[in-house]
């Protein structure tokens, strides 16, 4: 209908009229004169004299183009630029957050490594754990283990190394509070391989322990070795706690004393083990 | 003469346009073809019995074809065929009752 309101057909209207042939003949005409024109060297010589005139204001258009081309082409290399510059930069991140996770997993593959090799899992029912916070002033640490996960009371903890830390002090949940070996309330027996000798270790805090009641006649040396013994059953036996430092002898005393340096390094330790069962 | 000349050098400044500037900035590898909107736009526009928009569709199928590497004759035989298409529909089979046409 909106066709027929717009336009109305033209009454000549018919189908099946034949073309003109004027119409046929100009059509084949054109189409040889072409087809002549392109065979013939007139073409070349034609299309050259345009280039010739054209070819200045063609190279302007062309730089002109070119320039306004290359403007909007960096216009939106920026904005892709801007965006992959983004996605890097979050790739970057989580590039880093993996690196420092896989850090992380290769200490920790490197203190069981090194737990291995010297037995320990053999020896004792295990806990790794990481330490969360210190207080040197008060000698205790803060480990991620808690009741949760096995630990409970006077458990011993251990590095790597076989090296006596201390033990567990305060159980909460999920975190339990280490009493290092020179924590002042942290009393235990021990022995000197070397001289067979007996004695009590305490600690004095700061990181330094003072070995009591050595009988005066036992001689012992500086740098011997101490380990723990199995008296007080607290601890395993021959656990390395560190070695003599400085012997205390006097005549008015009735028993020797020694001071002991810790074989671990308080700034040092972030892996621990704690022992949940010993023979 | 005054209209022919109008079209032979807006025509070659199209021509020199689209294959100088305009194709820089083709869409799909296609540049927008002014010559034949304007050719088909007078032949629309203009009435059947004139022939402005055959002398377009030859000029500017000869600028196209100067400015192209097609077989010379192309443009100017497609803009013919266009135009005179165009002219033959209006003549034969459209009225625009509404528009007066120029």
């Amino acid at each position: 209908m909106w066709y027929n309101n717009l336009m109305k057909l033209s009454p000549k209207f018919k189908i099946g009229r034949r073309p003109p042939v004027a119409l046929i003949l100009i059509t084949i005409l054109l189409i040889t004169f072409f087809i002549v024109l392109n065979l013939a060297p007139v073409k070349k010589e034609t299309k050259n004299l345009f280039y010739l005139i054209s070819a200045p204001i063609q190279k302007a258009l062309w730089k002109a183009g070119d320039n306004v081309s290359y403007f909007f082409e960096m216009v939106r290399e920026i904005k892709n630029l801007k965006k992959e510059n983004e996605e890097l930069k979050l790739k970057i991140v989580g590039l880093l957050t993996e690196n420092t996770k896989l850090e992380e997993l290769k200490r920790e593959n490197e203190v069981l490594r090194e737990a291995l090799d010297i037995g320990l899992g053999k020896e004792f029912k295990l806990l790794l754990a990481e330490v969360m916070g210190k207080d040197v002033s008060r000698d205790t640490l803060l480990i991620n283990l808690g009741s949760r996960d096995g630990v409970f009371k006077d458990c011993p903890v251990i590095n790597q190394q076989k090296v006596l830390v201390g033990k567990i002090g305060e159980v909460y949940e999920n975190f339990s509070k280490v009493i290092l070996v020179s924590n002042k309330e942290s009393t235990f027996d021990v022995e000197i391989p070397n001289s067979g000798v007996q004695a009590v270790a305490r600690g004095k805090e700061n990181g330094k322990l003072l070995l009591d009641l050595i009988p005066r006649e036992k001689e012992i040396k500086e740098g011997d070795l101490v380990l723990t013994s199995s008296l007080g059953g607290i601890f395993p036996r021959g656990l390395l706690i560190g070695e003599v430092e400085k012997v205390l002898k006097s005549d008015v005393m009735a028993w020797q004393q020694a001071e002991i340096s810790p074989a671990f390094n308080l700034n040092e330790l972030e892996i621990l083990f704690v022992i949940t069962n010993f023979k | 003469m005054k209209n022919f000349l109008i079209l032979f050098f807006s025509f070659y400044v199209l021509a020199l346009l689209q294959s100088s500037f305009l194709v820089h900035f083709g869409i799909l590898g296609y540049v927008l073809n002014f010559i034949l909107i304007i050719t088909i736009f007078i032949n629309l526009f203009e009435e059947s019995q004139k022939n402005l928009g055959i002398s377009a569709a030859f000029i500017g199928g000869f600028f196209l074809d100067i400015f192209s590497e097609n077989f010379f004759g192309f443009w100017i035989l497609t803009l013919l065929a266009i135009s005179l298409l165009i002219k033959f529909i209006f003549k034969k089979y459209v009225r625009f009752p509404i528009l007066r046409r120029v």
